[in-house]
């Protein structure tokens, strides 16, 4: 090949492809059709990333978001692992070990104390001062037994510390308190060498564990605010879909009935029909003693399915406001024009198209029932129109702890901040999930 | 703007009578007579039905009830104070519930909102922060925690702020000290609610153009918060009214058990325990109508406050 030179002309609009092209290394091997693997080279590296690997990578990003999904997950493992680790049942009356506080006192503290309290009896250590003044052949006059007396009564354990509370005295003694709550029999069993799994938060008055009450009880929580979303999710979106896809007068009605719901106070609805209906399941489950379904009924028990049935009747009214307003704006797009004139029925293109489409909305609004459901759920409990014992709740135990608040704070303050800490972290989770899945509504 | 008030005053009469046809049909579906009672012949439970009405077919029952319910009459309590009429009951313990849940609903508002213009206007700042941590609690603890954490702090011997002399149980006579408490725990949640409400939606305001302008043209910085951007902000709050209303009277219930309050709240909580179900009936028509009725209030309030919104259209 011969060398090509071109000279540049002034003014040209013609490129310098000599700059640009060294002609001279072309071989036939370039002009080659190319294999595969350069094919391959040629297609990009980054893979296209997914709706819900875009939500993730940005819901990483938010620490707030993450740390409250750490919470959510030890609250699972405590609800639902820890009954396994912990030995004590949630409705064991633990004999010996009741009233215990969340700290014990050693077993040589315990007899430091004993000793130091215990009451001196006057009449009985004059009678013994007496019987040494005999037999030592002294007198013991009515001065001695004055002096005695008063030396009984400054030296008293039992005088000293009167009208102070048990702690205030340990504090006096100088004797600390050691962590978790162990009875005096379980010390003495540790004492004997066999291990003993200490009440971590203490015990109640029957001597019921506390720690494995409120991992029962958050496990209530939980199962009911996923129950009641689930529950929401599918009333809600089935129909607000239906609503928002027909439009017109079935649009009109559906939505003057939701107008109806969302105008009455839930709690109180909630309260009306739980009370309403738990004489019927009690009936059924007493009809149907060995049907499966009452029995399992019998351990949900009736409160709580009438809670379950007053969340269905009510709480899926703004998810079905929301999936409606989606649904009104979807449902113009070519893409649904494009699937009915492929003849695709209504039913198809609700599931097929237009939910997946509203995916974000509708995950954001169940996960945000959740906390709403515990809270409900929690109020109707501390009111004692909840759960029912043997099963427990964290708002019954808040009402059980009420009686003994002022010795026995503890119990209260336990259930209450797990509580708390729960319906928190599923705020800020929701709030965060949100702010990946749509960005557009971060404010 | 008649028509739509129109529309509203009869949307609201149909939701209060579906209340108060499911409260009874509800009510009236329990098995078992209110009677019940092992003491009772089957004779005397017969006389009783009768005296009461509940021997007539069910509808007639009904007809008979929304008759004597539209002239005031909610029938008698069956249980709690016997052959006492409901709506008397209601007369005497729900003035003090009101009064406990207005002092709420007061603070709640006057608090939040300057809270919320506060954390928009620092908005990014450690206040912002703040005060998004303090409202995020605020709406995560139920009444219930925020009422017996405040008997722990205020009221145990050896609690931090004993020396105020607070008492456990609610005394009127000692005035401020006695209201602070309830009301308190009733206000928490709504103030927190709206601080984060009036937070956003100032946030929405102070972007707008118009306070570029107000900016611009150089007026002082409250002036246009509170002339001006607040205007807008507080739109949003009002709509809240209607549902914080339900809230403060079903929060009540709660605070009112835990302070031992001779209202409304408690006592109906009582009557539910008691299955007492005229006096459940005739409290739960009532607590109804009113957030119904508040419902329709903050309606038309809204359409008046922001005249963009299309009246004749109704959504």
């Amino acid at each position: 090949m011969a060398k090509k030179t071109k000279k540049p002309v002034f003014g040209s609009l013609q490129p310098d492809v000599d700059g640009m092209l060294d002609w001279n290394s072309l071989t036939p091997a370039d002009f080659a059709p190319a294999g595969q693997e350069e094919k391959d080279d040629f297609i990009q590296e980054r893979k296209s990333v997914s709706y819900w690997a875009d939500a993730w990578r940005r819901l990483r990003k938010n620490t707030v978001a993450m740390v409250a999904l750490g919470v959510i997950i030890l609250l699972v493992l405590y609800a639902f692992v820890g009954p396994m680790l912990v030995p004590y049942g949630y409705d064991e009356f633990n004999a010996g070990a009741e009233n215990l506080y969340p700290w014990h006192y050693s077993l040589e503290d315990q007899a430091t104390y004993a000793e130091a309290t215990a009451a001196v009896d006057p009449e009985e250590a004059i009678a013994q001062a007496k019987a040494e003044a005999e037999a030592n052949g002294e007198a013991f006059t009515a001065v001695d037994e004055a002096i005695l007396r008063a030396q009984i009564k400054t030296g008293s354990g039992a005088a000293q510390y009167e009208g102070m509370k048990e702690s205030e005295i340990y504090e006096a003694l100088g004797l600390k308190a050691k962590p978790f709550g162990y009875s005096t029999a379980e010390l003495q069993r540790i004492e004997n060498g066999e291990s003993v799994f200490p009440h971590i938060f203490g015990t109640d008055r029957y001597g019921r564990d506390i720690m494995v009450r409120t991992m029962y009880a958050t496990r209530v929580s939980m199962v009911i605010g996923l129950a009641a979303a689930l529950i929401v999710l599918l009333i809600g979106a089935i129909y607000g879909s239906i609503s928002g896809y027909c439009g017109g007068m079935v649009d009109t009605v559906m939505q003057r009935i939701v107008d109806v719901i969302y105008s009455l106070p839930d709690v109180l609805i909630i309260l009306l029909i739980a009370t309403a209906m738990s004489p019927h399941i009690t009936q059924f489950i007493t009809d149907n003693p060995n049907n499966g379904f009452a029995s399992f009924l019998r351990t949900v028990g009736p409160n709580l399915i009438g809670m379950f049935i007053a969340f269905a009747m009510l709480y899926w009214v703004s998810m079905s406001r929301i999936i409606r307003g989606q649904i009104l704006t979807l449902k113009k797009q070519e893409y649904v024009t494009a699937a009915r004139a492929l003849g695709a029925s209504s039913g198809r293109i609700i599931k097929r198209h237009l939910l997946p489409n509203c995916i974000g909305q509708i995950v954001v609004t169940t996960c945000l029932q959740i906390p709403s459901a515990i809270f409900t759920e929690s109020f109707m409990s501390f009111l004692g129109v909840g759960v029912l014992a043997p099963l427990t709740s964290l708002g019954s135990m808040c009402a059980d702890a009420l009686n003994g608040i002022s010795s026995y704070p503890y119990r209260l303050i336990i259930p209450a901040i797990i509580i708390s800490v729960m319906i928190l972290a599923f705020n800020l989770f929701g709030d965060g999930l949100r702010d990946a899945l749509d960005p557009r509504l971060k404010k | 703007m008649a028509k739509y008030v129109i529309k509203r005053v009869i949307m609201a009469l149909i939701t209060i009578l579906v209340v108060a046809c499911v409260t009874f049909l509800l009510m009236m579906s329990v098995p078992g007579s209110p009677f019940n009672d092992e003491k009772i012949t089957a004779q005397q439970m017969a006389q009783m039905d009768a005296k009461y009405g509940l021997d007539k077919p069910l509808l007639v029952q009904m007809a008979n009830y929304m008759k004597g319910a539209l002239h005031g009459d909610l029938g008698v309590s069956l249980k709690m104070q016997k052959d006492r009429p409901v709506l008397e009951i209601i007369a005497e313990k729900f003035p003090l519930s009101a009064k406990i849940g207005v002092i709420a609903l007061i603070w709640a508002v006057v608090v939040g909102v300057p809270l919320g213009c506060l954390a928009a206007y620092n908005r990014g700042k450690w206040i912002d922060s703040l005060l998004r941590i303090i409202s995020t609690l605020g709406i995560s603890m139920p009444g219930f925690v925020v009422a017996t954490f405040l008997l722990i702090l205020f009221c145990n011997e050896d609690a931090p702020f004993s020396f105020l002399g607070i008492k456990t149980i609610f005394d009127e006579s000692q005035g401020v000290r006695a209201y602070f408490m309830p009301c308190f725990a009733l206000g928490l949640y709504p103030m927190c609610y709206i601080a984060r409400l009036s937070r956003s939606s100032m946030l929405d305001a102070l972007g707008q153009d118009y306070i570029k302008t107000a900016r611009a043209k150089g007026l002082a910085t409250p002036k246009i918060i509170f002339k001006h951007a607040l205007r807008n902000g507080v739109i949003p709050v009002i709509t809240y009214l209607g549902p914080l209303t339900a809230f403060t009277l079903c929060g009540g219930f709660v605070v009112e058990t835990v302070f031992t309050i001779p209202g409304l709240g408690r006592y109906f909580v009582q009557s539910v325990q008691n299955r007492d179900y005229f006096l459940i009936m005739g409290t739960t028509i009532f607590l109804a109508t009113l957030v119904i009725v508040m419902n329709l209030v903050v309606d038309i309030l809204y359409k008046v406050v922001d005249p963009r919104i299309d009246l004749a259209k109704g959504d």
